[in-house]
């Protein structure tokens, strides 16, 4: 849906994107990752049109920009208006006739279950609700393009597994949805794709099934060091490491791991222990970030 | 059309249910007060016209700054991001502007005509065409004052061109004679202070431009200026020739390149709407 590349962002003597070139496919969950000032916020601008690029390019692969809903990271809204008031407003500018615009609101409100808070003053509202609103705004003229700042932010458990359940439902409808966030449990609960910025580069970027798989592994723990048997278990495989008792299969050679079993009892140790590990998100935003 | 209609009726509807659309409101009954007492007895129309008139282009310039200062915070961050052009955006804070402007001056318009100047049709159709274009020029100037559209050094530019023109078009007889005078008299001030160097450049500069005919520089400065003072001849005289009754349309041509100046620089800038 977006072909970015080369796309580089200078706040003055700051370079907050630097030559990065990304595919935000249609319909995919993007999250993207990465420590405060890495450029998350600024990528999502960027896609928003509300700061340009220095260099590069950023373009829909479709020729035309879709209609856009974009929630900012800080949950401002004009305090003086209803919540029902703003999210009018909101169809306002997405051309929906009078006559629709309360069943729309009606409907995003109930989406974010916020229906009974919509008579409500946007200044009478609490963290939670406004983060909700934030949501119920992006909903609103059912835009095929979503770019949500850490939309769960500030919300508790039970409104973070809320806000999943809405972002699922979108992705299911066939939205497009880049999303950046500090949750690294909610970005594997609801991505479908990650990347992992860090100082104004992609350090890391896969689809999310791909990135657990790849980092799954198998690991065997015999009862003394393996450094007499370091040569002959690590000619089966290249992803067979050794780390002092324990055996480490990686990837494709997981499915070496009942010969590597065999080879160590023949050899006289004993297993103490098998486990089968997929790698967390968390692992691998550490090594991208790191 | 209705996204921008929307953002207007928003922005002129949040503008007078604030505490600035109160005062403004204020300002217009205190205004109107100072220069249309009714116990002071019936303007005349060319004062009704012209006083009026200074009240709307006053007003204008500050609503629209108003309504700039609104429209640049980052609550509407969404707002921008779902336009297909942020010209729309631009267009629905100019014509707010124009439109709160016109509504207040209104206000005092309606209450200088208790006990004010009779008003014949023919007079009365004049008005129109003289205040828009004043409201319109002096909204679009003050947007190019605002945050919200000044892009870098732009209002510098911009404001140091319109400075140059009003100096020299305030000049009597040819520019040159006023800017030699004021070279020489900038070079004595200078040598004075003990700033030779300066005061040497000075008195060059002053010599140089005494050498040149720049007559046609004041020329054209007088042109800019002419259709505000066509206007302001014609009301005082009662009647417009028809080369004076093109000021209004020209004064509105002068604010079309300046909005397309404005819309140029904020379709071009990073939005950094203030959180």
């Amino acid at each position: 849906m977006i072909e970015i590349n080369n796309l580089t962002k200078r706040y003055y003597s700051l370079t907050a994107l630097n030559r990065v070139s990304l595919t935000i496919p249609q319909g995919e969950v993007l999250g993207l990752l990465g420590p405060n000032g890495a450029g998350k916020t600024t990528l999502l601008k960027l896609i928003a049109g509300l700061i340009y690029q220095d260099d590069g390019r950023i373009h829909p692969t479709t020729g035309k920009w879709p209609l856009i809903g974009f929630k900012p990271e800080r949950l401002l809204f004009p305090n003086h208006l209803s919540v029902r008031q703003y999210l009018a407003l909101i169809a306002g500018i997405s051309d929906i006739g009078k006559a629709e615009t309360e069943r729309i609101v009606t409907d995003s409100l109930a989406q974010v279950g916020l229906l009974d808070a919509a008579d409500k003053r946007i200044s009478a509202c609490s963290k939670g609700m406004r983060q909700r609103l934030g949501l119920a705004q992006v909903l609103i003229g059912n835009p095929p393009l979503l770019l949500l700042d850490e939309p769960s932010n500030g919300l508790d458990p039970e409104g973070q597994q809320e806000i999943h359940q809405v972002v699922k439902r979108l992705h299911a409808a066939g939205k497009t949805i880049v999303m950046s966030s500090h949750h690294l449990q909610e970005v594997t609960e609801v991505c479908t794709r990650i990347v992992v910025l860090n100082r104004g580069q992609i350090h890391y970027e896969n689809s999310m099934t791909e990135a657990l798989a790849v980092q799954a592994n198998t690991r065997i723990r015999a009862d003394r060091p393996l450094s007499a048997m370091q040569a002959q278990l690590q000619a089966l495989h290249p992803e067979i490491e050794i780390d002092g008792s324990i055996v480490v299969l990686r990837n494709e050679a997981m499915r070496l791991r009942r010969q590597v079993m065999t080879m160590l009892l023949y050899a006289n140790y004993d297993i103490l222990e098998v486990r089968q590990a997929r790698a967390t998100l968390a692992e691998i935003y550490a090594e991208a970030v790191n | 059309m209705q996204r921008v209609f929307t953002l207007t009726g928003y922005f002129v509807k949040s503008l007078f249910w604030s505490l600035a659309g109160l005062i403004y409101l204020i300002l217009a009954l205190v205004y109107w007060n100072l220069f249309f007492t009714p116990g002071q007895g019936t303007p005349d129309i060319e004062n009704y016209i012209l006083i009026i008139g200074a009240f709307g282009a006053a007003v204008s310039f500050l609503v629209t700054l108003s309504i700039t200062a609104r429209a640049n915070q980052a609550v509407y961050f969404p707002v921008v991001a779902r336009l297909p052009s942020r010209v729309e955006y631009l267009t629905a804070v100019l014509l707010s502007s124009i439109i709160a402007a016109t509504l207040l001056q209104l206000v005092v318009a309606v209450l200088a005509l208790y006990r004010g100047p009779g008003l014949v049709l023919g007079r009365f159709l004049e008005i129109p065409p003289l205040w828009i274009a004043m409201n319109v020029l002096t909204a679009v100037l003050a947007m190019h004052v605002s945050d919200f559209v000044t892009s870098g050094w732009s209002r510098v530019y911009l404001f140091g061109a319109l400075g140059i023109l009003l100096l020299g078009q305030s000049a009597n007889g040819p520019i040159s004679d006023w800017v030699v005078e004021r070279l020489g008299r900038l070079s004595v001030t200078i040598n004075q202070l003990g700033w030779t160097a300066v005061g040497r450049w000075a008195t060059r500069a002053a010599g140089w431009i005494d050498g040149r005919e720049t007559g046609i520089l004041h020329q054209i400065f007088t042109w800019l200026i002419w259709p505000f003072t066509a206007i302001s001849d014609a009301v005082i005289n009662g009647f417009f020739s028809a080369a004076q009754a093109l000021a209004p349309a020209v004064i509105l041509l002068y604010a079309t390149v300046l909005f397309l100046l404005a819309a140029d620089l904020f379709a071009g800038k990073d939005l950094e709407f203030i959180e």
